[in-house]
C-alpha cells in the first residue's frame, strides 16, 4: 500500500520535472554536470571500473529479472548528503520463482557470499508486460535486505552505495563528503 | 614572532592567484603586517609585475637556494609600503630550481621577521603546487564560479586535505558577476560554496579595474573607491580573524544601487 503511494508521489513528481526541464538555465546545467563530474572524480572509480560493476550487477540481476542488458544505466548521483548509485534498466520479463530458485540454487554451489553483498530493493508495478524504462533516480525509500521473495515485477532498481559493494572495487575509498 | 604561512593555490590557471595574492598582500601591509610574499611559479613569474616591482629585482628564490646571496638580500621592498617585500621567482629556470625541502626552510626562516607570508603557487598539481604547499599551513583556493575552475579548486582542495600540515583552507571566490547570476547564466556564490564544500573566506566581483591596475602595477586595493579593492581589504580582515560581512552581490541594494548609478552616470555622459 505504501509502495503505491511512494510510487505515485515519484511519477507525479517526476511528471512535474519533465514538464519543467526545457526551462532549465545554463548555471543549473552547470550545477548538475559539475555534480555529476566531481561525484566521479572523487571516488577514484575509473570507466573500466564503472563497466565492471555495470557488468557485476547485470550479472546479479539477471537471476531475477530478464532485461535489456544494452540498455541498463548506472549513475552516480548526489542525494542531499549522500551518494547514491542509481540504476535504471528497462525489465523485459521478471522470472518466475522456480527459476529463480534454480538460479539461486545454481549460484549457492558455486560461492555463497555473493548474494549478500548487494542489497536490492524494488518496486511494485505491472506484471509480465514489456516495459519501457522509468527514471525513478530519486526514490526516497531506503534500501531494504535482499527480499528475494517478492520480485516479482520490479521496473527500476536503486541501489544504494554502501561498504560491501565498494569493497568488491579493489577497495578504493570514497570520499562521500567533506568536512 | 612567528608568521603564518598561507599558500594561495588555484589548480586551474588564470583565476586570479596571483591578483589575490598581491592584493591580499598589500592589504595585510596597508593594515600594519609585516608581509612576505614569495612568487614559486618559477620560469614564469608576474607577481612581481602586479605589484610594479619588475625593475628592481636582483636576486631570485633560485639565487638563494644556490647560495649566491643572502636570504635577505633577496627580498625587494615595496616602495610605497615598507611592510611589504617580494622574494621573486627566477624566470629562466624550471619547477625543479628549488626542492620542496629549501621553500620549507626558506619559509621557516622567513617567519621570524614576517606576520604573514604569502605563498603564490603555479597553476597544475605537479611538482611546482607540491614546493608551494610545503612550507605552508594554510590555503586559500582562489577559483572562479565557472565549471573547470570549479573542478581543479575541489582536485585542489582534495590534495590540501591529504596534507598534514595544511591546518585549514579557505574558498575565495573571484570574479564573480552579479547581473550573471541575476539572469541565472552564472552560478551563484552559494551554489560554489555547496558544491565545494568548503568555507568561504572571499567574494570578489569582476572588476575592469583589475585590468587597469595590472597595467600600472599597482594592486586594485590601493583605490579605496573599487569594489574589488573593498572585498579584497575584506579579505585581509578576515584573514586577521575579524568579522566582516561578505558583500552581498546579489541583493544588497546599496551595491546593486551604486552599479545603478555607475551606468546612469556612463548613460548621462554619452547624452552630453
Amino acid at each position: 500500500m505504501n509502495d503505491i503511494f511512494t510510487n505515485l508521489y515519484n511519477k507525479v513528481l517526476g511528471f512535474f520535472r519533465k514538464v519543467e526541464a526545457p526551462e532549465e538555465n545554463s548555471k543549473d546545467i552547470a550545477c548538475n554536470r559539475l555534480r555529476v563530474v566531481l561525484m566521479q572524480d572523487r571516488t577514484n572509480l575509473t570507466p573500466e571500473l564503472l563497466e565492471r560493476m555495470r557488468s557485476e550487477l547485470v550479472e546479479l540481476l539477471s537471476k531475477y529479472l530478464e532485461m535489456d542488458k544494452d540498455a541498463l544505466e548506472l549513475n552516480l548521483e548526489q542525494d542531499g548528503e549522500q551518494m547514491a548509485l542509481a540504476l535504471s534498466i528497462p525489465v523485459i520479463r521478471a522470472k518466475d520463482e522456480e527459476e529463480i530458485e534454480a538460479a539461486i540454487k545454481a549460484e549457492k554451489e558455486v560461492k555463497e557470499e555473493e548474494s549478500s553483498q548487494d542489497e536490492i530493493k524494488d518496486n511494485e508495478d505491472k506484471e509480465d508486460s514489456e516495459e519501457e524504462e522509468v527514471q525513478e533516480s530519486d526514490s526516497e525509500d531506503d534500501c531494504s535486505e535482499d527480499n528475494t521473495e517478492d520480485t516479482k515485477d520490479p521496473i527500476d532498481e536503486e541501489l544504494e552505495q554502501n561498504e560491501e559493494q565498494e569493497s568488491d572495487f579493489t577497495g578504493k575509498d570514497v570520499k562521500q563528503k567533506r568536512k | 614572532m612567528s608568521g603564518r604561512v598561507i599558500v594561495i593555490t588555484s589548480g586551474k590557471g588564470g583565476v586570479g592567484k596571483t591578483t589575490t595574492n598581491a592584493n591580499i598582500g598589500t592589504a595585510l601591509a596597508k593594515k600594519g603586517k609585516k608581509v612576505v610574499m614569495i612568487d614559486t611559479d618559477l620560469g614564469l613569474r608576474n607577481l612581481d609585475l602586479l605589484l610594479g616591482l619588475e625593475n628592481r629585482i636582483v636576486y631570485t628564490i633560485v639565487d638563494v637556494v644556490e647560495e649566491r646571496c643572502k636570504l635577505k638580500q633577496a627580498l625587494v621592498k615595496d616602495k610605497k609600503n615598507p611592510n611589504l617585500c617580494l622574494l621573486a621567482a627566477a624566470q629562466t629556470r624550471d619547477k625543479t630550481a628549488v626542492t620542496e625541502e629549501q621553500l620549507k626552510e626558506i619559509c621557516e626562516k622567513l617567519q621570524k621577521d614576517f606576520d604573514f607570508i604569502l605563498v603564490d603557487c603555479p597553476a597544475g598539481i605537479e611538482q611546482g603546487f607540491q614546493n608551494a604547499v610545503a612550507g605552508a599551513s594554510e590555503a586559500i583556493v582562489v577559483t572562479t564560479p565557472e565549471m573547470s575552475a570549479i573542478r581543479d579548486a575541489d582536485r585542489i582542495i582534495g590534495l590540501l586535505e591529504a596534507k598534514e600540515e595544511i591546518k585549514q583552507y579557505h574558498l575565495l571566490l573571484n570574479r564573480v558577476r552579479p547581473n550573471l547570476i541575476k539572469s541565472n547564466d552564472m552560478m551563484s556564490v552559494d551554489e560554489v560554496v555547496d558544491i565545494l564544500s568548503a568555507e568561504l573566506i572571499g567574494i570578489i566581483p569582476e572588476d575592469t579595474g583589475i585590468i587597469t591596475s595590472t597595467n600600472k602595477g599597482e594592486p586594485i586595493v590601493n583605490d579605496e573607491k573599487s569594489l574589488a579593492g573593498q572585498a579584497y581589504m575584506n579579505v585581509a580582515s578576515r584573514i586577521l580573524g575579524e568579522d566582516v560581512p561578505f558583500l552581498n552581490l546579489e541583493e544588497d541594494t546599496s551595491i546593486m544601487g551604486k552599479m545603478k548609478k555607475f551606468f546612469s552616470s556612463l548613460v548621462g555622459k554619452e547624452q552630453k
